[in-house]
């Protein structure tokens, strides 16, 4: 796609998910809710919420040391009789999957909720060799069952209405139409422990690895990623390479406030820690288990000290509920595999930074984001330091310095500030100006060629009569009087 | 070895993109990684306070548990002795029905604690079967151990309730920590409709902190086993808000679960 067409496609989808009114009220429910729960929940933390600024050096010292980590992470593994896999793209961990599924001559497979499988595009590959993929997070399940993408990280299907899904149920699993929840929970249940119980393979991903045990963690309030990665014979679990902490009271730490970012609760409902199959010895549990460890474009994130911080992020999505441009344009607005403000300054980062300039040029810079965070990371800062990359060109991001008209304006600009007596005259000259655009409520409205991008869709404020400069003389002369 | 090849120029990568070589990689693991033998004054003072605890502070722990565990449906039950276990549980068969199938059947662990409640005699006259899953692997080849771990696997999926105990239960959280062993099959409380687990007080701790600094700092505990392949926790029956954000429980798993401690 061309950047224009990108720019029209965010806008449009903007402005589609702005108009529709189902979305606004689940956005408004998902804000008002989990943005002020997970708020507080920092509060009534046992440490009070600066907990977030000691996750975060954890989380720095990790990452500046992520050789070391991972090569312990991998070695505790292997020992354990555990498979690792170190993938470079996306392409590499699929074909690596696709690999055992050959092996093990798998018909079936059952997912746990995982991001980072809709990043390598996980699903399609499997069902295009004609491997039958399920997600089994009720919300993932409904998206799937739909033909569609996920609109939140952890509340997938939170654009759906009840009655939507439960049209949804009757058409797709030919069952009586409700639109109880607890009834449709049920069906979903029912439809999907026979998936469980016939699949030959479990994928999930990994929340959060503890090197120094050789674990990962994986976390569902539902237990269905509990049930992936226990029934079926081999597990694969994938996981970005960044998702790791160096010892057992990091864990603690951030696993804490993962739960209380993603849910506003003090621990998620069901945690597996995984860091090998279950010998012969067992009665039960996968007899094979896989850890791929993928890069896929976050090596090149790390090489940049000024983005390195974002890989700090363990996809808690306290950030999306309390962005008020997710909270306006919704999830599927962003188009890309993470949305909302993580979304904003991953996709660019990923995916290109030409391509997806307009994620981060649509954020607001409110720094809501931050405070939110539940390793209080400086996305604002980042979301900054694209545009900056976008505005002056970077040869490691490809990205061009842009057009030389507004360049000309910002040096024109530049010379007018350096030069009292014209800036003076330029004001002039345009309050007098100004006079001819309409104007409402003291406001101008409506502005020509390069100013009605901004007047579309708000108002300017008019220049003053009085300057600042003169207002500011008067008023130092009556106090000198009075 | 391919495997090993990618590894290393991954970790090269890394490296690279770092800016840091490879000579410092020792010392700086040294320092990232804390020792088990060497527990900061912190971790040192959790492990201290844990095995301090005496009949009292199990008590008071337990009465945090029973406060935390009501909003997440958990059903905390202090009990006096073994019997009024297996009463309770006789009680639960007799007013509950299957999910699933038409016949009643129960599941456990192969687990001491589970075992002195004697579920087979306490159910006798409701004439329900009570399946223990596990089998003793020893000299064992590949295909009877398979048909083995079909059989139980086939006993799990049939029973609607499933007894085990839990290595600890954190009160702050209302949760239940299972390490895997050989003879406590994990599906028997992820499969029945119904979990029932049975604990003793000392079993309690206060929070993941606790459970970490005990796992890892307790010489006693680490002598006694390191972290196995696979550990569970988990914080009452599976829920979900996934439609329209309304709380449901039961989405997979047991949709009950109902946790006796013997206070003794
Ligand atoms: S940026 Fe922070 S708040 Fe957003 S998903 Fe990542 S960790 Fe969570």
């Amino acid at each position: 796609m061309s950047h224009d067409a990108a720019t029209k496609k965010y806008a449009q989808n903007a402005a589609s998910a702005i108009k529709d009114e189902i979305l606004q009220k689940a956005l408004n429910k998902i804000q008002s809710g989990l943005g002020k729960a997970t708020a507080l929940s920092y509060q009534n933390l046992d440490e009070g919420p600066d907990l977030r600024l000691a996750a975060h050096d954890i989380r720095e010292k990790t990452i500046n040391n992520l050789d070391v980590v991972l090569t312990r992470l991998a070695a505790k593994i292997r020992e354990n009789g555990g498979r690792v896999y170190f993938a470079r793209t996306g392409e590499q961990a699929v074909e690596y999957c696709l690999k055992i599924a050959r092996q093990h001559h798998v018909k079936q497979v059952v997912k746990g909720k995982s991001m980072v499988t809709e990043e390598i595009r996980l699903n399609p590959a499997f069902e295009a060799r004609g491997i039958e993929v399920n997600e089994t997070d009720l919300g993932e399940y409904i998206i799937q069952l739909a033909g569609e993408k996920p609109s939140h990280i952890i509340a997938p299907a939170a654009h759906k209405t009840r009655q939507q899904v439960g049209r949804l149920f009757e058409r797709k699993l030919g069952v009586p139409y409700t639109e109880d929840p607890p009834e449709l929970t049920r069906i979903a249940r029912k439809a999907l422990r026979e998936k469980f119980l016939t699949a030959d393979m479990g994928i999930s991903g990994c929340n959060l690895a503890c090197a120094q045990t050789g674990h990962i963690t994986v976390v569902s309030n539902e237990g269905n990623i509990r049930m992936a990665t226990t029934l079926p014979k081999v597990h694969v679990a994938i996981m970005g390479m960044e998702r790791v902490v160096p010892n057992l009271e990091d864990h603690d730490i951030l696993f804490r406030l993962l739960s209380r970012g993603a849910a506003a609760q003090k621990l998620g409902g069901c945690v597996s820690y995984i860091g090998g199959p279950a010998g012969p010895e067992f009665p039960d549990g996968p007899e094979e288990f896989h850890l791929v460890i993928l890069d896929n474009g976050r090596s090149r994130i790390l090489a940049d000290p000024k983005f390195r911080e974002i890989l700090c992020c363990i996809r808690c999505s306290a950030c999306l509920n309390v962005c008020p441009v997710y909270g306006k344009i919704g999830g599927h607005a962003y188009d890309a595999t993470y949305c909302g403000p993580i979304g904003a300054v991953l996709t660019p980062l990923m995916e290109g930074m030409n391509q997806a300039k307009d994620l981060c040029l649509g954020e607001s810079l409110c720094g809501a984001c931050q405070q939110a965070c539940s390793v209080n990371i400086d996305l604002p800062r980042m979301l900054l330091e694209l545009r900056y990359r976008l505005a002056y060109g970077d040869d490691q991001w490809e990205t061009q310095p842009v057009s030389v008209a507004e360049k000309t304006i910002h040096q024109a600009w530049a010379f007018l500030a350096g030069h009292p007596a014209l800036y003076r005259a330029f004001l002039r000259t345009f309050a007098l100006g100004q006079k001819i655009f309409p104007t409402s409520r003291g406001m101008i409205t409506k502005m020509p060629g390069p100013g009605a991008g901004w007047t579309r869709s708000r108002d300017i404020q008019p220049l003053s009569q009085t300057p600042f400069r003169k207002r500011f003389k008067k008023l130092n002369a009556k106090k000198a009087h009075g | 070895m391919q495997t090993n090849t990618t590894e290393t120029q991954f970790i090269k990568t890394l490296r690279t993109a770092l800016g840091i070589g490879q000579e410092s990689a020792g010392a700086r693991a040294a320092k990232i990684f804390t020792d088990p033998k060497d527990p900061s004054p912190e971790q040192a003072a959790i492990v201290k306070t844990i095995k301090s605890r005496r009949d009292k502070d199990h008590m008071a722990l337990l009465h945090h548990l029973s406060r935390e565990a009501v909003p997440l449906n958990l059903n905390v039950i202090p009990v006096k002795d073994k019997a009024q276990v297996s009463k309770a549980i006789a009680n639960l068969v007799k007013e509950t029905g299957p999910e699933w199938g038409a016949k009643k059947s129960v599941v456990q662990w192969d687990h001491p604690l589970v075992n002195a409640l004697d579920l087979k005699t306490a159910l006798k006259d409701q004439n329900v079967p009570v399946h223990t899953a596990a089998f003793d692997t020893t000299g064992m080849d590949d295909l009877t151990r398979s048909k083995a771990r079909d059989r139980v696997r086939r006993q799990m999926i049939d029973s609607y309730i499933g007894v085990t105990s839990a290595d600890f239960c954190l009160a702050d959280t209302a949760t239940l920590v299972m390490k895997s062993r050989p003879k406590e099959a994990r599906a028997v409380s992820l499969l029945p409709s119904i979990h029932v687990a049975v604990i003793g007080k000392e079993q309690m701790l206060t929070n993941l902190k606790e459970l970490y600094a005990l796992l890892k700092y307790d010489p006693e505990t680490r002598e006694a086993e390191l972290l196995p392949h696979h550990m569970t926790l988990i914080s009452g029956p599976s829920k979900t808000a996934d439609i329209e954000l309304v709380m449901v429980h039961g989405a997979h798993g047991p949709r009950k679960l109902y946790l006796y401690v013997i206070t003794g």
